[in-house]
């Protein structure tokens, strides 16, 4: 039985493609990251190995300390407003004595915004936020000149702007899981909360909450590996100004690899922003916990 | 029980007020870009700044057709798009057959192998990956990005694969196997008719990744025939960014194939994600 289901010349056939692909385009190149970031090149010409000197030219380059500070900003401003507006929205919608009307209008328009890209969005923010044509200002100028604010240009303000553009377009990912994931938690442990007089909200601190935790795992490291990482809404906002205010370590790997052709030093940065993403989920599983309620 | 029937109202109305301002913070910034799409630049900037374009005028978008390439990078998005969307599909199909019914040593070390792909942020792969993509000479050529999205679509789709695969009772190839059929004309003609619902929720995926992917195109791409829309759009961050009617006519142009296709395929979104969260966890 099963005979052609063994057979390794089909199985062959199946998965090398896959495989070849996949290895030679994703896999290898990790590899040559972490052994170019050793090196000196340019690009051109053979690399030549420096050891750690591009990791201590990074941890000495003045961009260094804005970079990683901005990445944690993005990511915090990410994890605040996804989160909390995902968990309030997703619990809302699952309150069975609300039953909100309506429902299926209000989920499309919270998840649209997750499907345009962030050329888009980016550059729709910059219109809406603009000083002097934008959105928000136009209302806040119309009250009095004074009150407008400079979103984009004011250095110390720009990365969050920045950053709520791009939480503002993801937040509907996270409604949605959290969404999906209440709704499979069974009816009757609701039915019994309600049976030993609880309110929907003690229901949903002392059932729902705790068994999202597997979810909720996935969403944190969402938001906050996606903070560290970011780069396209950054790039189409700012382009890392004003000055270097809203650089971030992928940005510095951008502008070394592609800008200065300092291809080592990028491979470098780019090594530095992955540890720090493992890092943080590796931080997260811990914290959260390793063993699954199961319903 | 009295004082719960005369707060619950109440707290209704202030949800139904929260959830509303909620959907207007998501959409009317989207409805704003496309009633700017059909304004004057004189509207914009001051007689009409919120509202519905009082003489809705098509000017933006020829404007946007004729002098910006928009079709160009339409055309090319749309090519990327779907050959991508048929490579990736085809081969995480095949694959997941393999890992999820086959029966060989390595399966499990090899599925384990295929999904850490989800795991790896562009930036650790691209700068070798340029050099990968000169060497093959494929500079300047919509193949160079071609080849790494279906790679980065891979373990996440294979996945989804994966799972269906699974739940297909195997006495399928038990039967098969009897007629006569041998594991091609069972894996084309019995199994992949099986998964349809699973291909909708890929294609669509892969579909949304690469039409709104920018880094990768903008450090490979330069060619401005090459470009695909979240690139060309880039266009209009730069010189232009003063003619807001065109650029916002653009921008809808850009975002109209992924709206309507979530509108008319919300069911499979969300089922994708909900397969996304189970494995993923």
């Amino acid at each position: 039985m099963h005979r052609y289901l063994g057979k390794k010349s089909s199985i062959l056939v199946f998965t090398l493609p896959f495989l070849i692909l996949y290895t030679c385009i994703l896999v290898y190149p990790i590899g040559q990251t972490f052994v170019r970031s050793f090196s000196d090149w340019d690009g051109i010409t053979e690399p030549v190995f420096t050891g750690l000197q591009n990791y201590r030219d990074l941890l000495q380059d003045s961009d260094f300390p804005i970079a990683v500070r901005n990445g944690i900003i993005f990511a915090l401003v990410l994890f605040v407003y996804q989160q909390g507006m995902g968990t309030i929205l997703a619990l809302i919608f699952n309150t069975r004595s609300l039953k909100i009307r309506g429902s299926r209008f209000f989920r499309t328009s919270f998840f649209i915004p997750v499907m345009l890209s962030s050329t888009v969005v980016g550059q729709l923010w910059v219109q809406i936020l603009s000083y002097n044509h934008g959105l928000i200002n136009s209302i806040l100028g119309s009250l009095s000149e004074s009150l407008r604010i400079p979103f984009l240009s004011d250095p110390n303000l720009a990365i969050y702007s920045v950053a709520f553009a791009n939480a503002w377009q993801g937040m509907g990912i996270t409604f949605v899981f959290l969404l999906t994931a209440i709704r499979s938690i069974p009816e009757q442990y609701y039915e019994a909360a309600m049976i030993d007089g609880a309110t929907s909200l003690q229901a949903h601190r002392k059932i729902t909450l705790p068994l999202l935790q597997e979810t909720y795992k996935v969403t944190f490291v969402m938001s906050l590996t996606g903070g560290l990482r970011a780069f396209d809404t950054m790039f189409v906002m700012t382009g890392g100004g004003p000055g270097n205010a809203t650089t971030t370590l992928s940005y510095m790997m951008y502008n070394a690899a592609f800008k200065r052709g300092q291809f080592g030093y990028g491979c470098a940065s780019a090594v530095v922003l992955l540890a720090e993403c493992l890092v943080l989920t590796v931080f997260i599983n811990k914290v959260m916990g390793k063993e699954r309620i199961i319903y | 029980m009295r004082k719960k029937d005369i707060r619950r109202p109440v707290i209704k109305i202030i949800l139904y007020i929260f959830i509303s301002i909620c959907a207007v913070a998501s959409l009317y910034p989207l409805v704003w870009m496309a009633f700017n799409s059909l304004k004057t630049n004189e509207e914009i900037f001051s007689s009409n700044i919120y509202g519905f374009p009082l003489h809705p005028n098509y000017e933006n978008y020829i404007h946007a057709v004729t002098q910006f390439n928009i079709l160009s990078f339409f055309r090319n998005s749309l090519i990327v798009s779907a050959i991508c969307v048929f490579c990736t599909i085809f081969l995480a199909m095949m694959f997941s057959y393999a890992t999820a019914r086959m029966h060989w040593r390595f399966s499990e070390a090899v599925r384990l192998y295929a999904i850490m792909g989800m795991f790896i942020p562009v930036q650790i792969i691209i700068i070798p990956l340029v050099m990968i993509i000169k060497n093959m000479h494929l500079n300047n050529n919509l193949l160079s990005i071609i080849l790494p999205y279906i790679a980065f679509n891979l373990s996440f789709i294979s996945m989804i694969f994966y799972a269906n695969f699974r739940s297909i009772p195997f006495e399928m190839e038990e039967s098969a196997a009897i007629d006569g059929a041998n594991v091609y004309t069972t894996f084309f003609k019995i199994i992949l008719p099986m998964v349809k619902p699973a291909v909708a929720t890929a294609a669509i995926l892969v579909f949304l990744n690469t039409w709104n992917e920018l880094f990768i195109a903008m450090v490979l791409i330069t060619k401005n025939n090459l470009k695909t829309l979240p690139l060309g759009l880039l266009y209009f961050q730069g010189e232009f960014s003063t003619d807001w009617g065109a650029s916002s006519a653009a921008l809808t142009i850009a975002s109209l194939p992924p709206i309507i296709l979530y509108l008319l395929f919300s069911k499979q979104f969300e089922n994708a994600l909900t397969v996304g969260s189970a494995v993923k966890g």
